[in-house]
């Protein structure tokens, strides 16, 4: 056991208990709380395997500003009793399935081991060199994606009359 | 003189081809024409006799020889089939009796349809029927033959029920055409079982064919067998012989030509012109000769204890069907189409004399309301008198011949007890041809409207006296007179005119024993009729209910055929329809309705059902 | 010594973690966490495969790029989905999946 291990399972602690209590819990705040857990967790996970960038972004992006948009969402559609949410129906057999997964999964990598170097990492400067280079085009993209994305998004919160009088016959 | 010249043999076609003309015509034009139809179908019926005289005489002139025509109908294949018609020997004599009595009660129904509403299509009818027949008779091969048995069957069915407006004509007519309709399933599988063996549906190839050994014995056993049973319903042998007494719901006319001389020997002529191939199977001639022989006394017991007069005519129709059978079962061809012609003469002369009565007696059919009629029409009582003794065989008029010729038959085929039984069968004609006279036309007024009847006009008495003159000198067309050879040589050429001294003398006592019999329990007093079906008791009983037959045969229907029908109907509704049909599109729609219900709308089921697909894909990648 | 095996069994865990969020929860806010729970699960294998693999010239940072683009896409598919998510309730009232089944039958 050494420090990297522990300080991984500790890491993993977070992401898990964060994971379970997205899921679990019936308290929908304490969900949105426990996804900024669970991405602390990861960004966690990201320095052990020494992409100092990547969790720098992860805590950013995800931490910083998805989990207040989250709560945002929260706030907007007013969840009638955010306090005690319950399940759907079916979740006995949606447990049984994602135990499954988990199962075929876990067991694959166990069972069918990919031959490993040493644990190292990639620097910011190669990161960005190649990412600007060899990737420019998918980088492109994907800041067209975004702007598409940005865009359509303040599209459909667009009020129009329309919507005025739906909204208002919703809140009767 | 060769007036043979005028129309030769092969336009024979032409005979039925003017009466179904004439049918087309009144059927279109029936209400317009003078007469409303009448006329148009009695000129072609005239027609279609003179033609007939023509058509004989050129046969005659040419030797005998048979003339057939052939109209190519259809081609299946490498099989054409064809309209044939034939004139040979037996066809012209049925040719001539068929025109002559159509002719003579189509002129007799002008009379006695006066003021009937459905006038024209009576006549219509009547024309229709003529041409079936004469088709029937002209036809060469048996599909064509076939085509016109049916519409003969037709024809019968209505005119039987002409008066469809009382339940019982309609019921009589559905009954006619059913019952002959098992003997035409019969004679329809005959026909192909021929078709099979010989590849063709020509008759003098299938006789030829026969004649050379080339259809197996069992083959020709059952198809002459199945071809009999069509004869046994068409000419009412025992057990199909339960229509005939009810087909006299229809007019007198129709059945005096129907049902006397014209379609009821159909099944005889059918059997005479299969005869070739019923002699090579064995085993078939006895059994018809046996049929005809129980015919011919079951209706004539029957025929002795009926009390309308219509209905004694058609037993004794029937049983007189029988003897004709018995004849042919004999290989008596000759004597058996002698009788067909005396027979249908004389039973058409009853059969419009008794027209006359009803006509004078307001309709009425019952002979106990009748008696004394001969002072009140007597051209009436004289020529049924002549119909009556010619039907019971005395000498010299038509029926004695015939009825001669065909004891000889018997006497040399069929052995004692078979002529013993067929005497005793002469005796009742006799007695019940008597008891019917007699009870009509002699003693005294049973009822007022006896003393009231009348003559009827005309138009009615003359072809009655014609039929009459017929029927006596008919006898002696059957004698040869120097080279002429004897009705019976023309019809069959192996046929020698004999008489056997002993044999005509018996009979002619036996008949004449019957009519004295008669005289006495019927013409005077001596013995009574009711003290003698007093003392017969539960037998007579039994005969006057016909036997019970029409009973049984509606139990029969009521509790074995409905009875099936009925379960055929549940299986068809059950099974074929609503489990086979319908299941097949309800299966669809059911298991529709079922597997609908995998759309629920939700988003977490459509996710559960990606998640599981995905779960599968990886397990089979994993293993596989 | 952190294997690359533990990389893979935990990010497995947090997908299939995900994978009953997703199919469990009632609130549609609450399957959008599950799903960025699931992407990043994925992230995690990524980042996992990046550091142990060797990689020649122009794709040693082939992992960590890859990173950087699904936590980008990630980010849009978040606001569009927010944006359905705020329509949907202006239409029903509610954001109960439960509710949501006009293509039932």
């Amino acid at each position: 056991m050494t420090l990297s291990l522990g300080f991984f399972y500790i890491a993993a602690a977070f992401v898990i208990f964060g994971g379970l209590g997205v899921v679990l819990t019936r308290n929908i705040i304490y969900a949105a709380f426990a996804l900024l857990i669970s991405m602390v967790g990861i960004a966690g996970i990201f320095l052990l395997a020494f992409a100092e960038f990547l969790a720098l972004v992860q805590l950013l992006i995800y931490g910083g500003a998805v989990v207040i948009v989250v709560l945002f969402a929260l706030m907007l559609t007013r969840i009638e009793d955010f306090r005690n949410l319950s399940d759907n129906k079916q979740w006995p057999l949606a447990g049984v399935i994602a135990l499954c997964l988990f199962a075929v999964l876990a067991a694959s990598a166990i069972f069918s081991p990919v031959p490993t170097f040493d644990r190292e990492g990639v620097g910011i400067s190669e990161l960005g060199e190649t990412l600007f280079t060899y990737w420019a085009v998918p980088f492109e993209v994907a800041s067209l994606v975004l702007l598409v994305a940005l865009i359509g998004a303040v599209v459909l919160v667009r009020r129009s009359d329309h919507n005025e009088e739906v909204q208002e016959e919703g809140q009767e | 003189m060769n007036l043979g010249h005028i129309v030769g043999a092969e336009f024979a076609w032409l005979i039925p081809g003017l009466c179904l003309t004439a049918f087309v015509i009144t059927l279109v034009f029936g209400k317009f024409l003078p007469g409303r139809g009448s006329y148009i179908s009695i000129a072609a019926i005239l027609g279609a006799f003179l033609l007939f005289c023509s058509v004989f005489l050129d046969f005659v002139s040419n030797g005998l020889t048979p003339v057939s025509v052939d109209i190519q109908w259809i081609y299946i294949g490498d099989l054409g089939i064809t309209w044939g018609f034939q004139v040979d020997r037996i066809s012209v004599v049925m040719l001539g009796l068929v025109t002559l009595i159509s002719l003579i009660v189509q002129v007799y129904s002008v009379g006695y349809m006066d003021g009937e509403p459905r006038f024209g299509w009576y006549f219509t009818l009547q024309a229709l029927f003529a041409a079936a027949m004469l088709v029937l008779v002209l036809a060469d091969n048996l599909l064509f033959l076939y085509i016109a048995w049916e519409l003969v069957g037709l024809g019968s069915y209505l005119l039987i029920g002409f008066w469809y407006e009382r339940r019982s004509a309609s019921e009589a007519a559905k009954k006619a055409f059913i019952t002959t309709r098992i003997g035409d399933v019969g004679l329809l599988i005959g026909i192909i079982l021929l078709f099979k063996a010989t590849g063709t549906f020509h008759i003098s190839s299938i006789i030829h064919a026969a004649n050379s050994g080339g259809i197996s014995e069992n083959t020709l056993i059952c198809a002459s067998l199945l071809i009999f049973l069509g004869a046994m319903g068409k000419s009412a042998q025992f057990p199909f012989h339960v229509w005939l007494p009810d087909a006299m719901e229809g007019p007198t006319p129709v059945s005096a030509l129907i049902h006397a001389a014209t379609m009821v020997v159909a099944g005889v002529y059918l059997v005479a012109r299969m005869l070739p191939l019923f002699e090579m199977a064995p085993g078939v001639l006895p059994t018809v000769a046996v049929v005809g022989l129980f015919t011919f006394l079951f209706a004539g017991s029957i025929a002795l204890v009926m009390t309308d007069i219509k209905r004694v005519l058609a037993y004794s129709t029937v049983s007189h069907l029988g003897l004709m059978m018995i004849s042919l079962g004999a290989a008596g061809l000759a004597a058996a189409m002698i009788h067909l012609v005396a027979h249908g003469v004389s039973k058409a002369l009853l059969f419009l004399g008794a027209g006359n009565v009803m006509h004078g007696m307001n309709n009425e059919t019952n002979c106990l309301n009748m008696g004394g009629l001969q002072k009140k029409m007597p051209i009436t009582a004289y020529s049924f008198m002549i119909g009556a003794l010619s039907l019971a065989g005395i000498a010299p008029l038509a029926g004695f011949f015939s009825k001669d010729e065909i004891l000889l038959a018997v006497f040399h085929k069929m052995g004692p007890i078979f002529l013993t039984l067929t005497l005793i069968g002469v005796f009742l004609s006799s007695l019940y041809m008597a008891r019917l006279f007699l009870i009509v036309f002699r003693g005294n007024y049973r009822t007022e409207r006896a003393k009231k009847a009348e003559e009827s006009p005309a138009i009615m008495t003359v072809p009655i006296v014609v039929l009459a003159i017929f029927a006596v000198t008919l006898g002696a067309v059957v004698i040869p007179i120097a080279n002429y050879q004897g009705l019976g040589t023309f019809i069959d050429a192996s046929h020698h005119f004999r008489m056997l001294s002993w044999l005509t003398v018996m009979s002619s006592l036996i008949a004449i024993c019957g009519m004295a019999v008669g005289w006495l329990y019927y013409g005077t007093s001596r013995l009574s009729p009711e003290k003698m079906s007093l003392r017969l008791g539960a037998f007579y009983r039994v005969i006057i209910n016909k036997y019970y037959v029409d009973e049984i045969y509606q139990w029969v229907i009521d509790n074995l055929i409905l009875a099936f029908s009925k379960f055929l109907a549940v299986f068809d509704r059950v099974v074929v329809n609503d489990t086979g049909i319908d299941g097949a599109g309800m299966s669809v729609l059911l298991s529709a309705i079922k597997v609908r219900l995998i759309h629920t709308g939700r988003l977490y089921n459509y996710s559960t059902a990606m998640v599981f697909g995905l779960l599968t894909v990886a397990i089979f990648w994993w293993f596989i | 010594m952190i294997e690359l095996l533990h990389f893979q069994v935990l990010a497995s865990a947090l997908f299939c973690l995900g994978v009953y969020g997703v199919l469990a929860r009632k609130s549609a806010v609450l399957i959008l966490m599950s799903i960025e729970l699931m992407l990043n699960a994925v992230n995690i294998n990524l980042v996992g495969y990046a550091a142990f693999r060797g990689f020649e010239e122009h794709h040693r940072s082939l992992g960590h790029v890859l990173v950087v683009f699904v936590i980008t896409i990630a980010a849009a598919e978040l606001a569009l989905a927010i944006a359905i998510i705020l329509r949907l309730y202006r239409n029903r009232g509610s954001v109960n999946v439960d509710n949501i089944e006009l293509l039932k039958g």
